[in-house]
């Protein structure tokens, strides 16, 4: 199968922080990846470096066989990304911030369309600001997918939806990887990354703990439920021990 | 071009929107020509010239507009998209960092035009002004300044780290040379130690260039392409740097 995202050997530290160390990854073509792990395992370091917002220290980073750092336009013409911050312009409306980034490609998704799948179709003339966390949220997932991308990186994307709302776009993203969409998730939401994923990978302290699918992790671990399992293999049991 | 247009359109809405602009580039002019306007009325410049003080002033009040927003509302507008992060969202779509200044510098490149067109109509109705000189060599002494401070503009909003500094940046750029190279006070008037300094204002050489240019004195090639050409270069270095050295984050 066709390699759509490959790392080997990402290192990146912040001054005396080693916030990634030696990460090698890779995600197949159509595939849904989840990258896993508790604040601060440098779950957002890796995403970045591979999006090419951070620069890594050492390590190679391919996305559609290409640098994300060199070729940067050429890439996001095939590539969403959603970051975990929703930021936008004060006093932007909703029709507006979809124009803005709809036109940068030659030939976007229907911007009306995206919205109105992912269930914010009637906010076209709201200030973006006066949506509600969730809204906002399915507004950033929106954005992402303009380009009809082949690959679509999603940092913590239900955080803050209600359980109806994760649910609904759980189905969105699973008819999008049906359609042949390789999707990259960041999260903490276990029920999500077993909703959606075929691959996992948890990373504490910057390493990588586990690869593989979730069945392995629960076998591996030997839970009957993921959350159970990414605890163990995570080590992050804490008090509850 | 199409991608051009959009965010031109979009961006003026937001820019409108907020105000600011629209009362410091096109409002504020306006007010000092009335005050400039109720003083002096239609009197001479000078004993015997051939042009009334406010006629002489029309330059200078056409770069309130150019400083607002080449030295304040720019560089404002694009380092507080960086920090908001507003940029690093363009960074992962194929927008390029020329698209994203070359739109703002339109925009408040159309604030200076809405501001020079209204106060050339106001001075005319009420005052009297006339257009004495050449008007293709105002139009390039006006283009030339507008570029050129808006590059300035480009080149501090397109280096500055965040919103903070790109504003003590523009306090630096701006205030100096409002009240100094004459868009306050006439140049003529200033001692000749500070005209010495503010001579080397890029915002002083347009000024002059669109006073001769408007009045028709000494518009001469001799006299007035040097001037150009050093508006000319500080456009393209100040541009060609902003473009180069642009930071997403």
């Amino acid at each position: 199968m066709r390699e759509v995202i490959v790392v080997s050997g990402l290192s990146k530290s912040y001054g005396s922080v080693r916030a990634v160390r030696d990460v090698s990854l890779s995600v197949s073509a159509g595939s849904a990846f989840g990258l896993l792990g508790p604040n601060g395992s440098g779950k957002s370091t890796v995403a970045e470096c591979i999006v090419g917002t951070k620069r890594p220290d050492s390590g190679k980073v391919e996305v559609l066989q290409m640098d994300p750092r060199r070729d940067r336009r050429k890439l996001f013409r095939r590539c969403g990304v959603q970051f975990q911050d929703c930021e936008y312009q004060p006093e932007i409306k909703v029709s507006e911030l979809c124009e803005e980034f709809a036109c940068l490609y030659d030939r976007p998704a229907d911007w009306r369309a995206l919205c109105a799948r992912l269930g914010i179709g009637d906010k076209a003339d709201s200030a973006v600001r006066a949506l509600s966390g969730g809204q906002r949220q399915r507004l950033f997932i929106a954005l992402s997918l303009l380009p009809n991308p082949e690959v679509v990186f999603l940092d913590e994307l239900t955080t803050g939806l209600d359980p109806a709302m994760r649910r609904s776009i759980w189905k969105v993203l699973n008819e999008l990887k049906a359609g042949g969409m390789t999707l990259f998730i960041v999260s903490h939401f276990m029920d999500e990354v077993e909703a959606i994923c075929d691959e996992i990978c948890i990373l504490s302290k910057g390493r990588i703990v586990f690869r593989g699918s979730p069945e392995k992790a629960k076998a591996t671990a030997g839970k009957d439920n993921l959350e159970e399992a990414y605890l163990a293999l995570s080590g992050e049991m804490g008090g509850l021990r | 071009m199409k991608a051009f247009a959009t965010l031109f359109r979009n961006e003026l809405k937001l820019s409108v929107r907020n105000m600011n602009m629209v009362i410091f580039a096109i409002i504020l002019p306006l007010a000092v020509l009335v005050i400039q306007g109720f003083v002096y009325g239609t009197a001479a410049a000078f004993e015997g010239a051939s042009f009334s003080f406010i006629e002489q002033s029309f330059g200078a009040l056409c770069t309130i507009s150019i400083c607002a927003g080449g030295l304040m509302g720019l560089p404002l507008v694009v380092s507080d998209y960086r920090e908001r992060k507003i940029l690093k969202r363009f960074k992962v779509t194929p927008a390029t960092p020329s698209i994203i200044l070359f739109v703002e510098l339109a925009i408040y490149g159309l604030y200076a035009l809405v501001s020079a067109v209204t106060i050339f109509a106001v001075v005319s109705a009420f005052w009297g002004a006339r257009f004495q000189g050449s008007l293709p060599l105002f139009l390039l002494s006006w283009l030339l300044t507008v570029t050129s401070t808006l590059s300035i503009g480009m080149m501090v909003g397109g280096l500055a780290k965040n919103a903070k500094r790109a504003s003590v940046w523009a306090c630096v750029l701006y205030f100096p040379m409002l009240i100094f190279s004459g868009a306050t006070l006439p140049f003529e008037v200033m001692p000749e130690q500070v005209q010495g300094v503010v001579r080397f204002f890029p915002l002083t050489q347009g000024m002059q260039l669109m006073k001769s240019s408007f009045l028709g004195v000494g518009i001469g090639v001799e006299s007035l392409l040097p001037q150009m050409i050093v508006l000319v270069l500080v456009t393209a270095a100040c541009s060609l740097i902003a473009v180069r050295f642009f930071k997403w984050e």
